[in-house]
């Protein structure tokens, strides 16, 4: 890919990006989330048509004008967020869109299908029953049929974007192992990542993006994460952050959670049986991989989701399960993982989304009426408290950047003055500056008393905030460690599903 | 060509879309009468003498512009929740149903006020109206059914109660009075103190039409000004940002049905006092003016907005009015529905241009193959 | 068929004949929801059908099979030509589905282009020059109980059976309905996969409204032979489809035991008070829209939506975001 630029309203996702990948070669995407690396791909899968630019495969120059051209020359995309259908089962889904060779046939031949799946998923360790409807399967399961969705193809070129976000540390080791012997084959696999360790154990050659940019391509060999981590940053950076804060807990514990069952979206449970304790002004740090109990854990503190069993306690007051208006009266606040979808309402204007803990009573409202104006001076005085970059108060909320949007969310948060803070992935997207103001906020929060429950994927991030951690493994407490002594690896150990001694 | 999301949209937009797209809809239907052989212009004259300036014209329109702007109303209220509320036309049955028969009641109680008769006749259709309406309601916040199917097959069944209640019964609504009432089923008219009064004198006001000018701007105050109507934007852009701000969402889904329902109900007892003063079942009275349906497509030209449904049902319903008037061999009928369908399409085309902007960019620029670093 | 046979029999018949427009309708609509789009606008379209194939029987000279075949063929076309409206608006334009539909049933019904045609072709009255007669297959039509009910029916009839394995064959078991399986559940993932969202929508709502047409056409051409203006031809039919496909759980063969069902619905009414048997009509002609209720509640509570069939991106426009 030579020249790639690409333009979305109000960002440049792409700018002059050169990048390029041999036969038989695994060529890692390297940057930090921002850089420009789905995007890319994106238009190597024919999903986005790029602006400037050109495209050359074996040699000779391609355009594509869709998916199924990307597809037809022999590129497969494993997205970060899977494309199955649900309710069809993994052979339906496996063939879907299939125009070549088998699927070419007008009338579907079930059972021949299922076979060459099975054939497949055997011949390269991807265990998974053709039959099984994809709701049916695990998280891990369905990334399997999203990478045999690409071996049916017979691609020649496998694309996968993050891959190991929703796997243990075993079954990233499978994934690899699967890698390895589809560049035994003369595959390429081009692995997006932002993970160091993974790209250094996985890659022939990294090529670092930041934003929009090519950085440069080195090969990984030679690399070593801090070298590799200054090319994703711009800068010499100490990667093993280190505290950011001193510990100083309080005698009084804040929040209590006591033996709390919470049930998943799914008919089962996500978590069991679960206790932590929270003294005022320490942070519990809730480690993971994703899709083990954390999104539940966090709503059911703050009455999003109702836990079928046991009490969450604030200052010795047991809260209503799956009652919000309760959590939000015991100020409890709650900053989300997915800040645009369920922290805010995006089309609506700042004004309106800040007030969202504050309109029930004055100053925002006298009675059943709305003060408009003190809504917009509230908003005002908060993005000027919190940085935040906006053109002004009734800007919809969709308009502002990822940074922006978590401090805004921060600082309505904070305005309420809360006792417990629970925040999940607070950093996810954000660009340096904002990850050190969003530190910062957590921290004096802390500080000032709160008793904060931080869910975070970046176990750096947890080992430098946090006073405890303890590790989420199948919807049960894995263990507990002290932030100051831990290891990455033991976390890793814990998150794997290893019992602490 | 290509469609982008806009990031602002300019003060002007909101008005100049839905004014160009009548703009447009109206150039298209000129070339369709032209195209059979009509004058567009004597047409579209004639629909606006007969409609508005026309001797009477206005009182005429009012007339059919009422029950539309009450139906326009309940619709828009639903819809502003993205409650999509098509059961006006049984809510406004039902209203019927209610108001004639506490008519009625009082009448054989002798009351005679009629301040009395209206507020009541109001209530008792609000009361059924919003029942009726709560039906997709509560199965919508507590089975999380789809209220669009629930609300459709609703009017139906209200159609049929209706007939019911006039043709296979001796229902109380039933007059049975006369011969010729019991040959050819007919409902009790309504007592003479409980018809509704009508203001003006050159232009005949009905007190339906004042009423629903009053429930408009209530609306309006409610949705904008109020608590209420904060939650009812939230509920309809992000229902999880709803819940996560502590909002009773299900709550919130009966209410809007309900006063959505109600309003709709209200128009059904305008119908009654205003202008019909006898509980019409038949198949070619109420039941085939589908009020209910034209209400929606007056909320959305109005774009959910109270203050302009109230406009845009005076002009619809100057233009069902001309078609009344002006049906004959020179103007057919259809065209009525022809002219009501091809604004609407317009209006939804425009809706996008409000969303979206339209790019002319060349995708694949001519530029010289660069060779590939080997 | 004489008046000697019994209940059972005559209501199965009349299930059959009233059934039969439901049928075409509702499997047009259920194409149509299947790739994601809901198509409120059948009732107009129906009318629409039926006015145009009532047209073609009248100005076009020629031996009858052939006259009606073409009568049909016209109104299929009308159809899906009012579908096009409605296709362009909701799939290019990303308009409100259900508005857009509302908005088609007006345009084109009652008050809308079917009686504007029907009264500038001046169809109103005219006797039927050609209509859709009983075939008697095989002879078969005089055997008692079964005969009138499934070998002496037009072919209009005969053809929606024909349709109803063809719908369920090609929704069930080929590649293309896989691919609009898939652009009905979830289009990004069908995209994604090199399908043409944009081009299944436009092909199924297309198709819908064809079969839309037709279902009008067996009023006109057959059940009513003849043409009247207003709603009262085809009388709220097309609403009844939309709750068919629902009640159908969003499958073609559970369409036909549907519309027959909701058929024998509205004949039995008569059947009864023939035979003096004091019921309230509308009661029964209520049933088809309780019922649609019912069912409609089961499919939403919880799982069983993933499982019983609503399509889960139906009525919701898909965007491939910034191409």
């Amino acid at each position: 890919m030579t020249g790639i630029s690409k333009r979305f309203p109000g960002v440049v996702a792409n700018d002059g990006v050169s990048f390029e990948a041999a036969p038989g070669e695994v060529h890692a995407l390297l940057g930090e989330n921002g850089a420009g690396k789905t995007t890319l791909s994106n238009i190597l899968t024919g999903l986005y048509r790029p602006d400037e630019g050109e495209i050359e495969l074996y040699g000779e120059s391609v355009r594509f004008q869709s998916p199924r051209d990307a597809l037809d020359a022999g590129i497969c995309m494993v997205h970060q967020h899977f494309r199955l259908v649900e309710p069809f089962s993994v052979a339906e889904n496996v063939v879907l869109g299939d125009h070549r060779g088998e699927g070419r046939r007008f009338v579907l031949r079930t059972s021949a299908t299922e076979q060459r799946v099975d054939e497949l998923s055997q011949r390269y360790g991807l265990a998974v029953n053709p039959k099984a409807k994809i709701w049916q399967l695990s998280i891990g399961e369905q990334q399997r049929v999203e990478i045999l969705k690409a071996l049916y193809r017979d691609a020649r070129i496998l694309i996968l974007d993050e891959p190991t976000a929703v796997l243990t540390p075993q079954e990233a080791e499978m994934l690899f192992v699967t890698l390895r012997s589809m560049f035994d084959e003369g595959k390429t696999v081009i692995f997006i990542s932002h993970k160091l360790h993974e790209v250094k154990a996985v890659a022939d050659r990294v090529t670092v993006l930041r934003g929009g940019r090519t950085v440069a391509t080195v090969d990984a060999g030679p690399s070593t994460p801090r070298s590799l981590a200054a090319l994703m940053v711009g800068r010499e950076v100490d990667i093993h952050r280190g505290r950011m804060r001193e510990s100083a807990p309080g005698e009084e514990i804040v929040l209590a959670v006591e033996g709390v069952t919470v049930p998943d979206d799914r008919g089962g449970n996500a978590l069991r049986d679960v206790s932590l304790e929270i003294r005022s002004g320490e942070i519990l740090g809730v480690a993971g991989v994703a899709g083990n109990g954390q999104r539940e854990l966090a709503e059911a503190i703050s009455g999003m989701r109702a836990h079928s069993t046991g009490t969450v306690r604030v200052g010795g007051d047991r809260l209503r399960p799956g009652d919000p208006r309760a959590a939000i009266a015991a100020r409890v606040a709650h900053v989300q993982e997915d800040r645009l979808g369920t922290g805010l309402a995006p089309s609506l204007s700042i004004a309106r989304n800040t007030a969202f803990k504050t309109y029930r009573s004055p100053p925002a409202s006298r009675g059943p009426f709305l003060m408009l104006r003190n809504m917009a001076a509230a908003a005002r005085s908060l993005i000027s408290t919190y940085d935040v970059k906006a053109p002004g108060p009734e800007t919809p909320a969709r308009n502002l950047s990822g940074g922006n949007l978590q401090k805004l969310v921060l600082g309505r948060e904070f305005q309420g003055d809360p006792r417990v803070l629970v925040v999940a992935q607070p950093t996810r997207g954000l660009d340096v500056g904002a990850i050190e103001s969003v530190h910062a906020y957590i921290g004096g929060a802390a500080d000032r008393g709160v008793a904060v429950l931080l869910i975070s994927e970046d176990l750096e991030e947890i080992l430098g905030l946090a006073d405890r951690v303890i590790v989420l493994y199948e919807g049960s407490v894995a263990g507990e460690v002290d932030a100051t002594s831990a290891t990455v690896a033991e976390l890793g150990f814990l998150m794997a599903g290893g019992k602490s001694e | 060509m290509k469609l982008e999301r806009r990031l602002t949209q300019p003060r002007w937009l909101p008005i100049a879309v839905p004014v160009g797209s009548l703009v447009v809809a109206f150039a298209i239907m000129g070339v369709i009468l032209v195209l059979t052989g009509r004058s567009a212009w004597e047409t579209y004259w004639k629909i606006v003498e007969a409609g508005f300036t026309g001797n009477g014209a206005l009182s005429a329109t009012l007339i059919s512009a009422t029950p539309i702007l009450f139906t326009g109303l309940a619709a828009a209220a639903a819809f502003r929740m993205q409650l999509f509320n098509i059961g006006a036309e049984g809510q406004l049955y039902l209203g019927a149903i209610g108001a004639s028969w506490i008519a009625l009641q009082l009448g054989d109680r002798d009351v005679t006020s009629t301040p009395v008769f209206v507020v009541a006749m109001c209530v008792a259709a609000a009361v059924l109206g919003a029942f009726w309406a709560l039906i997709p309601g509560v199965l919508r916040a507590f089975a999380r059914t789809n209220e669009i199917i629930t609300s459709l097959m609703l009017n139906y069944v209200a159609g049929l109660l209706l007939t019911y209640l006039i043709f296979d019964s001796a229902s109380y609504w039933r007059d049975t009075s006369t011969l010729q009432a019991r040959s050819f089923p007919q409902g009790k008219p309504i007592p003479e103190a409980s018809n509704w009064p009508t203001f003006g004198s050159s232009v005949i006001v009905p007190l339906g039409f004042l009423i629903g000018i009053l429930a408009a701007l209530g609306l309006w105050v409610l949705y904008s000004r109020m608590r209420f109507g904060f939650e009812v934007g939230v509920m309809a852009d992000s229902p999880r940002a709803a819940r996560y701000a502590g909002m009773r969402t299900r709550r919130k889904i009966l209410a809007v049905m309900a006063l959505s329902g109600a309003i709709a109900g209200i128009g059904g007892a305008s119908q009654i006092g205003d202008f019909t003063y006898t509980l019409d079942g038949s198949p070619t009275g109420l039941q085939a003016a589908a009020f209910g349906y034209t209400g929606i497509v007056v909320a959305a030209l109005a774009r959910y907005n109270p203050v302009a449904v109230c406009l845009v049902a005076v002009l619809i319903g100057g233009l069902l009015n001309a078609g009344y008037t002006l049906q004959g061999p020179d103007f057919p009928s259809g065209l009525v529905g022809v002219m009501q369908g091809i604004i609407l399409f317009c209006a939804l085309g425009g809706e996008l241009l409000l969303r979206y902007r339209l790019r002319i960019t060349r995708l694949w620029p001519n530029k010289p193959v660069v060779e590939a670093p080997s | 068929m004489s008046v000697n046979d019994s209940l059972i029999v005559i209501v199965l018949a009349q299930a059959v004949l009233y059934g039969t427009p439901l049928l075409y309708a509702a499997l047009g609509e259920l194409l149509a929801e299947r790739s994601g789009v809901l198509n409120l606008g059948v009732e107009g379209m129906m009318l629409f059908g039926a006015a145009i194939g009532f047209w073609i029987t009248q100005r076009v000279e020629g031996s009858t099979s052939v006259v009606l075949f073409l009568a049909v063929l016209a109104a299929a076309i009308a159809g899906a030509a009012m579908a096009a409206i409605h296709a362009f608006l909701v799939i290019t334009l990303r308009a409100n589905q259900i508005v857009s539909g509302l908005a088609l049933t007006i345009f084109a019904g009652g008050l809308g282009l079917s009686a504007y045609v029907g009264t500038e072709l001046g169809l109103a009255d005219l006797p039927a020059t050609h209509q859709f007669g009983d075939l008697d297959v095989l002879g078969l039509g005089d055997l008692p109980a079964v005969g009138p009910v499934l070998f002496d029916q037009s072919a209009l009839v005969y053809a929606s059976w024909g349709l109803t394995l063809l719908v369920a064959l090609y929704l069930g078991r080929t590649r293309w309905g896989l691919n609009v399986r898939a652009v009905g559940e979830a289009p990004a993932s069908a995209d994604a996969m090199g399908i043409n969202v944009t081009l299944y929508r436009y092909v199924h709502v297309l198709v819908g409204g064809a079969f839309a047409g037709v279902a009008g056409a067996c009023y006109s051409l057959s059940i009513t032979a003849g043409w009247t203006s207003g709603d009262t031809l085809v009388g709220g039919a097309g609403w009844i489809a939309i709750a068919l496909v629902i009640f159908a759980f969003w499958r073609a063969e559970l369409c036909l035991v549907g519309a027959y069902l909701f058929g024998a619905l509205s004949a039995l009414p008569f059947a009864l008070q023939a035979r003096e048997v004091d019921v309230t009509p509308e009661f029964l002609y209520a049933l088809p829209y309780v019922m649609t209720i019912v069912v409609l509640v089961i499919v939403s509570t919880g799982l069983s939506k993933r499982r019983l069939g609503a399509p889960a991106a139906l009525g919701v426009p898909y965007v491939r975001e910034e191409r």
